[in-house]
This record gives structure tokens, C-alpha cells and sequence, in this order.
């Protein structure tokens, strides 16, 4: 689990001149907004209620179209792609805050959803499943429904749902918005993990500082536009982190 | 976890409304097969009647085109008889009479003593079978016969008369077995209808029932017969399947548990469609997750139609047991004995469990379009 799966020296995501215009209400959520993200990078996205960074996020995970510019994955526009649904199970995995797990199904099955998708049989989906439930510490609460889980449990299943299809990119809304701090410093490490041994992409929406300086880059969003731009020297605090 | 299995889960999520939904689908499709059922069955019964007699053609008048009303002259039978395809010939006349004041009217016929109907219960279950000498003399069949609590040697009255029963026959068909024979004579003077006749029924030559070009023959020789005066009878020669579709009777009984059933289907519909677009509106957030971690429209699509499916397939094997169960205990009621059978075809089943698909499928659909067309953003959002 040691080795980088993805050349980190490329472009993942690139964003050119993206703008967001909901006509229904004439309201511009994002305007001209232009951002590189690089394979196995680990970027944050911070900035206050309504400056645009829950559209960047759908946009990014096209969830949503832009009204303006393009957006580009592995230097291909999305635009062009005629099946989003299947580009979006193969290449992106979500983590979303309030973790929408299927609160019939166990563990183990939730893991599996994304899986219907693939071209896995019943066994193999049950032992993938079983073997990523495993990998993020989960593989005792298998057999656990979400209402028998702790949120921080309950976050653990859902990111190993977003690593279901071997996604390259993991996509975070607010992963710690709903956990006390012990859980939210352990689904950090979690993504940490991701990032290092596995070499996954992974975008971070967050309003918690500390989140934030989790990453090794930190985008802030206002009013619609990026306020600064990125910045390639990784924080001190992932520093601290990888040398602790 | 396999896809159906997810499927099966979410069916079983709301216990009470699925429970509830099902049982709607379940009297739905038990009305369908209960009252297909009986309508099958009185039609099988006719068909047994005449494959039972071995008849091949049953003629009648055309003229009004109401069969069941006609006369016919009992002398037409001299003609028909010459004609050189017919084997075996027998007039008769066929009439309804209550023998209790509290039971359904029973089909009366009148056979002449040498007709192969007749000839066909040489053996009867008691008795003996009518003789030619026989007077004021009847046979029961013997579903009549136990709901009259006869035996051969008791008497029942028929129209006033005295009629001294000396025989139970025991016929394939039910129908048959809930009426009672007499000679065709005493038939006519009984009902006050000298020389008339319901209807003949033929048999053909061996070997020229399955010949079409042959049937096809001699339904238009028997088209064309005219009286002495040359003036068309306006006869009509049907075989078995062609009588059984023109029977007034079997299609009123057809129509009305078609549209019995429709209704009951319609209902089911809506209560499906309901049930389904609840089920589709609570989820809508989790529809959006699911369409979010890259669930296509059309597998969304698929869970909520599967869902619907399983809903009308549970209610339709309750709903099948339930008919089969009912039309059991019904058609061993004195009142319906005789005319419904106990016994459900495969093909009335079949209709149904299709039936409780089509039902799916229209409570379904919507839901499922509906569903498939969120847009994930809006559906992750919905609270």
C-alpha cells in the first residue's frame, strides 16, 4: 500500500475561466474561476457561507455544469463527456458531512452501492467491500447498521463507499462537520493515509482551519472567486504532520 | 449483496405501507383470478358438455342472431340427417326451470330416447337411463341430485309435473351436472313447445371433424337448407370453439368479470402509484446520493420499478392463494355448486401474475421517471 499509483507531476483537474449562473434567481455563485490540481495532490477549499464553494465542489464533481468555461480531467473537457454518471463511478469517490449512508443496509452493503455500477460479481463486491471496510478500520462493525455506528464509524464506511470503484479522485464536503474533534482528527488521518500510501487526489471543502492546513494547499473562495492564488509550497502544518 | 437483494430491503423499509400496498394488490389480482375463474370454468364446462358428446357441430337459427332465444322446427333434423358428412344427429331443446323455490334455475333438456347424448349415460352413477317407454320420467345429474337430496325412485316437480327420477347420470361437465334430462316429447308438451327444438347437434363421419375444407362444406350446405317452399331456414352450423365464442352467456359472464376486474385493477393501480411516489419522495435525498456516487438514471430507474414489481408479485401470489382458496370454498356452497368450479386453470393464473405485472409497471413508471430525473444537486439538498 506503499506505492504512488499516480504520476504526481500532472494535471488532474484544471479549471479555465469556470462561471455558475442559476437564472432562476439571477444569481452568479461563481465567476471566472481558474485552478490546477495535480494527480495525488491534497488541496483545500475554504471560505465563508455562500462564497461559492459547495458550487465549485458540484462543478468539480460534476454533479453540475458551468454556465461559462470548462472544466478539464486529465486534460480532457468534461464537456464532452456524454456520460457523466459513469465517468463520475469511475473516477470520483464523495465523502459528504452528514455521510447519507442507507440507514437499512449494514455496513458492509453500503460499501457496496457504488459497486452496482462496475462490472464486479456479488461475491467479489462482498469481499472488496469486506477488504476496504478493513482498510479504514472498520472491518469489526460490518455487519452494523449506520443507526448501530458512531458518526466518526459512520464517516469511516462512508469514505471507504467513496474508494469503492478505485476512484483517483475523493471529493470531501465538510468530512468533519459533524464530528467531535477525536473522530474528525481520526477521519484526517484517514484521508492523510489515502493521500500518502495510496496516492489519491483529494479535495477538501472545509471551514475549519485545522482541516484545512491538513492539506498541502489551500484554495479560498469569496464572493464567487478564487482570492488567492494557489500556493505550491505545502503548509507547515502537513509538515508537521508527515514528519511526526 | 446482489441488486435484488438491495431491492427486496427497500420494499421491506416501510413494513406497514408495503404490507398495506400489497394487500390492495393482492384483493386486485384475487378478484381477476376469482372472477376469470368462474368465467373460465362455466366456459370450460360448456366445452365439456359438447367434446363430452364428442359433438362437432351445433346447429342453430341465425336469423336474429341471438341463439339462445331461436325456435327451430324438429323436422329440420329429416334434412339435416341426409346430409352425407353426418354421422349421429340429435335435436334439443334446452330450457331453465327452478326445482326449489331458493336455488338457481337448472338446465332442463330434452333428448329424444334414441339420441347419443342419452346413449352416453347407459351407465349412469344410479339408476338406469331413460327408457323409450319411459313416461313422466327424469334423469338428474348428480350435483342436482344432492342438492335436491334425490335418489332414483323419489320424485321431483318440474312446471307443476310429476317427474319420477330413475337414474343420476355423472357427465365430465359441471354444467351438465347440475341440469336434468326428459324426453324430448315431454319437454315440448311441458313447455307448451310441440315440434321445436333449440338446436341439433351433429356428429360427423370419422375422419371429417379435422378436415377444414370438409366443416367448411357442410356448414354451408347446412347454410343453405330451405323448406319445401324454397325459403332458407337460416340456419347457422358452428363447431365447438366457435358455439362456446358466440355464447351469449359465456360472454356476458366474460364482460362482466373483465370489467369487474378492471376496476379492481384500476384501484391497485392507484394504490401502487401512491405508495410508489411517497416511497420516491422520501428518498429523494438518497436518490440524489446514489445518483451522486454514479448511479445512472436508468438503474435508478430500475431499483424503483423493481421495487414496484416486487410489491405487485408478492400481492399477486397472496391474491392467487386467496382466489384459489375462495373459489374452493365458494363453489362447494349449495347456491353455487354447479356453477362455479373449484378448480382454478393455469391459465387464469398466469393471467393474473401478468396482470400484477402490468399493475407494476403502471404504478411504477412514473415514480421511476420521476426519481431517474432528479438532478443530483437539487436531490442532495432536499430535506
Amino acid at each position: 500500500m506503499s506505492s504512488t499509483l499516480f504520476d504526481s507531476s500532472q494535471s488532474l483537474l484544471r479549471c479555465e475561466r469556470v462561471g455558475r449562473t442559476y437564472t432562476d434567481g439571477e444569481v452568479t455563485a461563481l465567476v471566472d474561476v481558474s485552478l490546477e490540481i495535480r494527480r495525488g495532490e491534497y488541496v483545500a477549499i475554504m471560505g465563508p457561507s455562500g462564497s461559492g464553494k459547495s458550487t465549485l465542489l458540484n462543478l468539480l464533481g460534476t454533479l453540475d455544469r458551468p454556465t461559462s468555461g470548462e472544466i478539464y480531467f486529465e486534460d480532457k473537457p468534461l464537456s464532452a463527456l456524454r456520460d457523466l454518471d459513469n465517468f463520475r463511478s469511475r473516477k470520483i469517490g464523495f465523502v459528504f458531512q452528514s455521510f447519507y449512508l442507507l440507514p437499512t443496509l449494514t455496513a458492509i452493503e453500503n460499501v457496496q452501492i457504488p459497486m452496482f455500477e462496475g462490472s464486479l460479481s456479488a461475491p467479489q463486491r462482498v469481499r472488496r467491500a469486506g477488504e476496504l471496510l478493513e482498510s479504514v478500520g472498520m472491518s469489526h462493525r460490518t455487519k452494523h447498521l449506520p443507526n448501530q455506528l458512531s458518526v466518526g464509524e459512520r464517516q469511516r464506511v462512508a469514505i471507504a463507499r467513496a474508494l469503492a470503484n478505485e476512484a483517483p479522485l475523493l471529493l470531501a464536503d465538510e468530512p468533519t462537520g459533524n464530528l467531535d474533534s477525536h473522530s474528525g482528527s481520526d477521519v484526517l488521518d484517514l484521508f492523510d493515509q489515502l493521500h500518502d500510501e495510496r496516492g489519491m487526489t483529494l479535495i477538501v471543502i472545509t471551514h475549519s482551519l485545522e482541516v484545512a492546513e491538513r492539506a498541502e494547499r489551500i484554495i479560498w473562495i469569496r464572493d464567487g472567486r478564487v482570492a488567492e492564488e494557489p500556493v505550491n509550497t505545502a503548509p507547515v502544518a502537513h509538515h508537521q504532520r508527515v514528519h511526526r | 449483496m446482489r441488486f435484488t437483494q438491495f431491492i427486496c430491503k427497500n420494499v421491506f423499509r416501510r413494513k406497514v405501507r408495503s404490507t398495506l400496498t400489497g394487500i390492495g394488490v393482492a384483493v386486485a389480482i384475487s378478484a381477476v383470478v376469482a372472477l376469470l375463474g368462474v368465467s373460465n370454468g362455466f366456459e370450460q364446462s360448456s366445452r365439456d358438455m359438447l367434446t363430452g358428446h364428442n359433438v362437432d357441430l351445433i346447429v342453430k337459427h341465425i336469423g336474429a342472431g341471438d341463439f339462445d332465444t331461436t325456435r327451430l322446427d324438429e323436422a329440420i333434423g329429416g334434412q339435416l340427417a341426409q346430409l352425407p358428412e353426418v354421422g349421429q344427429l340429435t335435436p334439443v331443446l334446452e330450457d331453465n326451470v327452478k326445482l326449489k323455490d331458493d336455488s338457481f334455475p337448472v338446465p332442463l333438456r330434452g333428448l329424444p330416447p334414441d339420441s347419443f347424448a342419452l346413449q352416453d349415460f347407459q351407465h349412469p352413477a344410479q339408476g338406469r337411463v331413460l327408457a323409450p317407454t319411459d313416461h313422466d320420467s327424469v334423469m338428474l345429474g348428480t350435483i342436482l341430485a344432492r342438492n335436491l337430496e334425490k335418489k332414483p325412485g323419489d320424485t321431483v316437480v318440474i312446471e307443476l309435473k310429476k317427474f319420477k327420477v330413475v337414474g343420476i347420470y355423472q357427465s365430465k361437465s359441471m354444467l351438465e351436472n347440475r341440469g336434468a334430462l326428459v324426453h324430448l316429447a315431454e319437454l315440448q308438451a311441458l313447455m307448451d313447445r310441440e315440434h321445436q327444438v333449440s338446436e341439433f347437434q351433429i356428429i360427423l363421419k370419422p375422419g371429417l371433424a379435422g378436415d377444414s375444407a370438409v366443416v367448411d362444406r357442410i356448414k354451408a350446405e347446412i347454410a343453405d337448407l330451405r323448406d319445401a317452399d324454397g325459403k332458407p331456414y337460416h340456419l347457422g352450423a358452428l363447431t365447438t370453439e366457435q358455439y362456446l365464442n358466440n355464447d351469449n352467456g359465456i360472454k356476458l359472464a366474460g364482460a362482466m368479470a373483465w370489467m369487474t376486474s378492471a376496476i379492481a385493477l384500476v384501484i391497485g393501480a392507484i394504490g401502487m402509484l401512491n405508495t410508489m411516489i411517497m416511497s420516491v419522495m422520501e428518498r429523494t435525498q438518497e436518490i440524489g446520493i446514489l445518483r451522486a456516487i454514479g448511479w445512472r438514471k436508468v438503474r435508478v430507474m430500475r431499483m424503483i420499478l423493481g421495487e414496484s414489481f416486487a410489491l405487485s408479485l408478492g400481492g399477486a401470489v397472496v391474491g392467487t392463494c386467496l382466489a384459489v382458496f375462495l373459489t374452493r370454498i365458494v363453489s362447494h356452497l349449495p347456491a353455487a355448486e354447479g356453477l362455479v368450479r373449484p378448480d382454478v386453470s393455469l391459465r387464469v393464473i398466469i393471467t393474473g401474475f401478468l396482470l400484477s405485472l402490468l399493475l407494476g409497471l403502471i404504478g411504477g413508471a412514473y415514480p421511476a421517471i420521476r426519481g431517474a430525473s432528479l438532478a443530483p444537486t437539487e436531490a442532495l439538498r432536499y430535506e
